[in-house]
């Protein structure tokens, strides 16, 4: 039989048990058979995945499971990509969530209702990739909305600001899901069929107005899954109040499923969109960029930091898209798949650095119970690994070499100057101004991790909290020490991807020919005469490194280090409230951004009683409020309050006008009727 | 020919190494000048050093590993930039992986290095220090990639070598607009990158002006050295850089150890003439305002826009 | 002069002109500003007498001396005037220089973002003028969106600035646009057509002149937005 069917059908399988477990195993015994059910059902999803860029094909029709059509599941390497990516983070989060969870009390993460639902959650992110009829994906894209929502509600009990990010990400997922189902029955009704093979043999059929209303339709519909501006305030909500293993599967597996929507609808099933609306993902791409990386900056939250964070670089990874789709509609293949090729791997690289992240949070969190960097502190020597942990997918995320993230930033910003030779004056405007959004993205990302890193676990303790923390248990340590590898193999040696990677482009963007070319060991792109050798650059690091140790060795006269207090100009050891916050760390930025992040601050003087010139407290405060949420969505939000203030006239509470409502509409109907007829 | 190839890359780090110290030498010395003192030696950087590498190793309390690593880490980011720059040669085993956007990208590494030792100490000077050095740093990034895209549109490549070649190959394409407004942008941002005027003084020990020196305050003995080692070899590099995209002559294309010893007079001599350049400007400039700098690198951000869209339609396709 | 060293330096001398234009946006002293005004006065009297030496036509040279006296030489001679008469007399001496009326110092629109927004308005330029290159794609006409984007830089330069000498300086970068459009797309405009226009620009800054310093003597600053106080009410 296929692997890759095989393992699908595992991966259902562990997480029917899975489900069952959660719902019926008391207590102890609970949290270890889901966990070790879901981490089987994650090596299950990155098995297919793997058979699948391996180049395997496989495709099943179930005609039982679904009324009408009947379920449509297909594998190809596109699909094999996205499912190898879940599947992977599934498995390390898994085991994380083990220790996570364990030892918690009946309710939030432990609970029977969450438990059981996160085998689920986890089963439809592997799975959804896999669908392969319209109603197959909306059946599971729905499944995934709706267990995602049982989970990041997870820890409501008695916290205000989670139920207030469920009601966001609720009503934002379905709003979205509205739109995705508009967009793919318009295209289903077009094509007459609604698999995804009929769609794909239907597509040139179609108008141009139709396929662009599909596109925009679908692209949003995505975008908004996917955290884009300004589709995005469910992000930063529904991220840090989730409990952290659910946030890393969230930002690390459920939002990748955006850009892969749009991938396969459009360039796969659609066969390619209008120019203007690779533009318009482009754009979307570059401001959802420059925004969740602005917005992290100023955050003093460490998850809604990493939400942010997630934001910008699903922007980045649209930006990627946007480009491909601009090349491939201009004719040019070649940077298309290029484009394409540094897209997935961002994808893969961040949904590994961004789990890691969210799990080290979670370790902070779960042995401080602080997410706020400026009560947080010296954490480096109270919690080692976890602090190691960070450091390492901080790396990746900074876009500076030996970390992942910089390969697919650098790809990237190659993808671009090749780019250079699709002529037109869109290519030649949009071009530059996106490699300076992708540089503007990545210096500042470098800002927001310094400042999380050397804020959050660095110097000293500011909180007695963070002064009593200790070291995670061993299981979270294994889940983050799986992902630590997966970061560091990553950043060392991205070639070994290079195969699946294009065979995985090339669904999407045939006729390019494979966009890397080289070993494992190096990516070269021949058009471009210029090569990166990750493992190189990071043993030329490392001999430079030993040449420097060596340096102060031999010249040294003595041997010993000596440890004696700070200096600190003189000042001698200052106290840990003498220390940068994340708050004054960013404040300079804050400050450059001023005219665009429009903060708002306030100072309270009280005066000592009977005399105005002494203070007896001054108070300061400041926040940043996400300003397109304000303008954007408060008017919106106000609107929808007052008509349903207005519509509360109608309900008086006489149970004679509402019974006189029906009985109105009826006859109104009928007559309706009978003067159509 | 391998041979004579690595033995250029030894040579370039070796005289980067070596001459960074009596790099920063001269320039004090032409500053001392202009500003009518005798000044010290050339070689007093030289000497600095190596009395601060004979002091005992010193660990503040409450410091770890970021703080440990910080210095050789600087140390070693600008010795790999220095092997992959073509400054003598070329043809070097390392020239093909010379990519511009890897030299940018580890140059800020080294800058993040330094910023996280400053956090570690935990005092109101580091963080200080390491916030500004960061927002600087995230404000030049856009620049010096659009620099980059804009030096390497005519070739089609970031790769040093073929930036560098090619421009051996068309010297017209060096005096054109796009060029120049390219390499001016490039400056700025070298500027910001290596910490001198009108960015950040690299003299002054002013808690309101201080940037790098705020975050580098709590080292001494070997640590400062490599620290003070590193900003050095930094600047060394970064004009070599400069000199090598302006105005290449002199670089060696071929593998004779005679065009190898004439390109390294020559890199010397003009990374000399630029660095006297450079500190003659500084005397009369004076330091911006933290605040002011990002109009500087808005400016040369623009340049480089202008650089772009310059090479679209003066020189023409 | 043969083909390559005429593109050359008809490039360089573009490339100065737009420059010249950027560093009116950048600079706050206002005396910088004349100055790099009257630079760009020499860039575009050299672009026409590149156009006029390669064409070959005396005329073209003519009108380049005469541009090149006018905006290099008279304009920046008199704003000097009208900056050197809003100095206080002698009695004050130098430090008690009236420092707000000499500097540009608070823009509408910060020197930050004004930078950011002229590299976007380059770009406009660049698309929108790339249908007219195509239609005769010469090294003068390629050149078109750099005389365009000197026409949008000073168009924003008169919106955005509040001392009435910068903005006449925006006018004039405007006006200085329009000549280098007319150069490099027609190799200029007739002599007559150009006196006339020159003519023009000359009594329009005179007037300006006269109504800076009659602001300054009702006011006591030439800042725009104390002309609000003149509407009816």
């Amino acid at each position: 039989m296929n692997p890759a069917g095989t393992a699908v059908a595992l991966a259902a399988g562990l997480a029917a048990a899975g489900a069952a477990a959660g719902a019926l195993l008391p207590g102890r015994a609970r949290v270890p058979a889901v966990g070790l059910c879901t981490a089987g059902l994650g090596t299950a999803g990155l098995a297919a995945g793997t058979a699948a860029l391996d180049g395997v094909r496989w495709s099943a029709r179930l005609p039982g499971l679904l009324p009408l059509a009947g379920a449509h599941l297909a594998v190809d390497a596109l699909s094999g990509l996205f499912m190898a990516v879940a599947g992977a983070v599934v498995l390390a989060v898994a085991v994380y969530g083990i220790g996570y969870a364990a030892g918690r009390g009946p309710y939030g993460v432990a609970s029977r209702g969450v438990q059981s639902a996160l085998p689920v959650f986890a089963l439809t992110l592997v799975l959804v990739p896999a669908a392969a009829s319209v109603s197959t994906f909306l059946l599971l894209w729905e499944a995934m909305a709706l267990t995602s929502l049982v989970l990041v509600l997870a820890e409501q009990r008695g916290r205000p600001a989670v139920r207030e990010a469920g009601v966001w990400y609720a009503v934002m997922t379905q709003l979205g899901l509205v739109l995705l189902l508009a967009g793919l029955a318009l295209f289903a009704a077009g094509a007459g069929g609604e698999t995804f093979t009929a769609l794909r043999a239907g597509a040139p059929a179609l108008s141009p107005a139709a396929r662009g209303t599909v596109f925009v339709l679908v692209a949003a519909a995505f975008a908004s899954k996917a955290g884009m501006v300004p589709l995005h305030p469910w992000l930063p909500r529904a991220h840090p109040e989730a409990p952290s293993n659910v946030s890393a599967l969230m930002s690390a597996a459920m939002v990748n499923l955006g850009a892969y929507g749009i991938v396969r609808v459009a360039f796969d099933l659609l066969g390619g969109g209008p120019r203007w609306g690779w533009l318009l993902v482009l754009g979307t791409g570059a401001l959802s960029a420059v925004h969740g990386i602005l917005q992290a900056a100023m955050a003093s939250d460490l998850k809604r930091l990493l939400a942010h964070s997630t934001s910008e670089n699903l922007g980045l990874v649209l930006v990627g898209v946007g480009a491909a789709g601009l090349f491939a509609s201009a004719g040019h293949p070649l940077p298309a798949a290029l484009a394409l090729a540094a897209a997935f791997l961002h994808v893969v690289n961040h949904a590994v650095f961004k789990a890691l992240l969210f799990c080290a949070a979670g370790s902070v969190a779960r042995a401080t119970g602080l997410r706020d960097l400026d009560r947080m502190g010296g954490l480096r020597a109270r919690m080692p690994a976890t602090a190691g942990f960070f450091a390492v997918a901080a790396l990746g995320a900074v876009a500076l070499p030996p970390g992942n993230g910089f390969i697919s930033e650098w790809l990237l910003l190659q993808s671009l100057i090749e780019g250079l030779t699709v002529p037109g004056v869109s290519t030649a405007v949009v071009l530059p101004l996106a490699v300076a959004v992708i540089a503007l993205s990545a210096g500042l990302s470098a800002a927001v991790f310094v400042k999380a890193l050397g804020v959050g676990f660095f110097a000293r303790p500011r909180s007695e909290r963070a002064a009593a923390a200790g070291e995670s248990p061993p299981g979270m340590l294994l889940g983050m020490g799986l992902l630590g590898l997966g970061c560091t193999g990553l950043a060392l040696v991205p070639g070994m991807l290079g195969d699946g990677l294009s065979r995985a482009v090339a669904v999407a963007a045939p006729g390019g020919g494979p966009p890397l070319t080289g070993d494992s060991l190096e990516l070269r792109l021949e058009h471009l005469a210029t090569s990166l050798s990750p493992l190189w650059a990071a043993a030329a690091l490392a001999a430079g490194l030993l040449a420097a140790l060596a340096l102060v060795r031999v010249t040294a006269r003595r041997g010993r280090r000596s440890h004696v207090k700070l200096w600190d100009c003189g000042g001698g050891a200052p106290t840990a409230r003498m220390s940068y916050t994340a708050t004054s760390f960013a404040e300079p930025l804050q400050r450059v951004f001023d005219d665009v992040l429009a903060p708002e601050q306030g100072v309270d003087v009280t005066p000592v009683r009977a005399s105005t010139y002494l203070v007896e407290r001054v108070s300061f405060r400041r926040s940043v409020p996400d300003r397109i949420e304000r303008r954007l969505y408060q008017p919106l939000i106000g609107a929808v309050d007052r008509l349903g203030e207005a519509a509360r006239r109608l309900a008086p509470g006489s149970a004679h006008r509402y019974l006189g409502y029906g009985f109105c509409g009826l006859v109104a109907l009928l007559l309706t009727l009978a003067a159509s007829r | 020919m391998n041979g004579i190839g690595t033995a250029a890359v030894a040579a370039q780090v070796t005289l980067v190494v070596v001459g960074a110290p009596l790099l920063t030498g001269v320039m004090r010395k032409v500053r001392a000048r202009l500003e009518g003192r005798a000044g010290a030696a050339v070689t007093q950087p030289w000497r600095d050093l190596r009395k601060l590498l004979r002091k005992e190793a010193i660990t503040p309390l409450g410091t770890g590993p970021a703080f440990r690593a910080a210095p050789p880490l600087l140390v070693a980011t600008t010795a790999v930039v220095a092997a992959l720059v073509p400054l003598v040669s070329t043809t070097t085993p390392v020239s093909r992986r010379a990519d511009l956007i890897l030299v940018v990208a580890l140059l800020g590494l080294g800058t993040v290095a330094v910023a996280l030792a400053g956090l570690d100490t935990g005092t109101a000077f580091g963080g200080m220090g390491a916030s500004r050095q960061m927002t600087v740093a995230a404000l030049v990034e856009p620049t010096i990639l659009l620099a980059v895209f804009a030096l390497s549109m005519p070739t089609g490549s970031t790769n040093l070598s073929a930036i560098v070649t090619g421009g051996l190959h068309d010297p017209v394409r060096l005096a054109s607009p796009a060029g120049l407004l390219a390499t001016a942008a490039l400056a700025v941002a070298v500027l910001a990158e290596t910490g001198r005027l009108p960015v950040d003084n690299p003299a002054t020990h002013l808690e309101l002006t201080m940037v790098h020196e705020a975050t580098a305050l709590e080292f001494a003995g070997p640590d400062l050295a490599l620290v003070e080692l590193g900003t050095q070899m930094r600047l060394t590099v970064l004009l070599g850089l400069l000199a090598s995209l302006s105005a290449p002559w002199g670089i060696a294309t071929t593998t004779t150890p005679l065009a190898l010893a004439l390109a390294l007079a020559v890199l010397t001599a003009k990374v000399a003439l630029l660095g006297a350049a450079l500190a003659a400007a500084e005397v009369f400039w004076a330091k911006l305002r933290l605040f002011r700098v990002p109009e500087l690198l808005a400016g040369s951000f623009l340049l480089a826009v202008l650089a772009v869209t310059a090479s679209y339609f003066l020189t023409g396709e | 002069m043969n083909d390559s060293v005429f593109t050359q330096l008809l490039d360089l001398a573009c490339g100065a002109f737009l420059l010249a234009a950027v560093a009116v946006l950048w600079l706050r002293q206002l005396t910088s500003i004349v100055r790099a005004f009257a630079f760009q006065g020499v860039a575009l009297a050299a672009v026409a007498a590149l156009l006029g030496l390669r064409e070959g036509r005396g005329e073209l040279l003519a009108v380049a001396a005469g541009v090149g006296l006018l905006r290099a030489g008279a304009l920046p001679h008199l704003m000097r005037r009208v900056l050197a008469a809003s100095r206080p007399g002698d009695g004050g001496g130098r430090y008690e220089e009236d420092v707000s009326e000499a500097r540009e110092t608070r823009p509408l629109v910060n020197v930050a973002a004004s930078l950011l927004s002229a590299a976007l308005l380059t770009f406009l330029a660049y698309a929108v003028a790339r249908p007219l290159v195509a239609l005769d794609p010469t090294p003068a006409t390629r050149a078109l969106p750099v005389a365009l984007a000197v026409v949008l830089i000073g168009f924003f330069t008169l919106v955005t600035r509040r001392r009435a000498l910068a903005q006449v300086v925006g006018f004039l970068l405007l006006d200085n646009g329009i000549t280098a459009t007319a150069f490099l797309a027609a190799s200029g405009v007739p002599l007559i057509v150009e006196l006339g226009v020159s003519f023009d620009v000359l009594l329009a800054v005179l007037v300006l002149q006269i109504l800076t310093t009659r602001m300054r003597a009702a006011f006591g600053g030439t800042g725009i937005d104390d002309l609000r106080e003149l509407r009816d009410r």
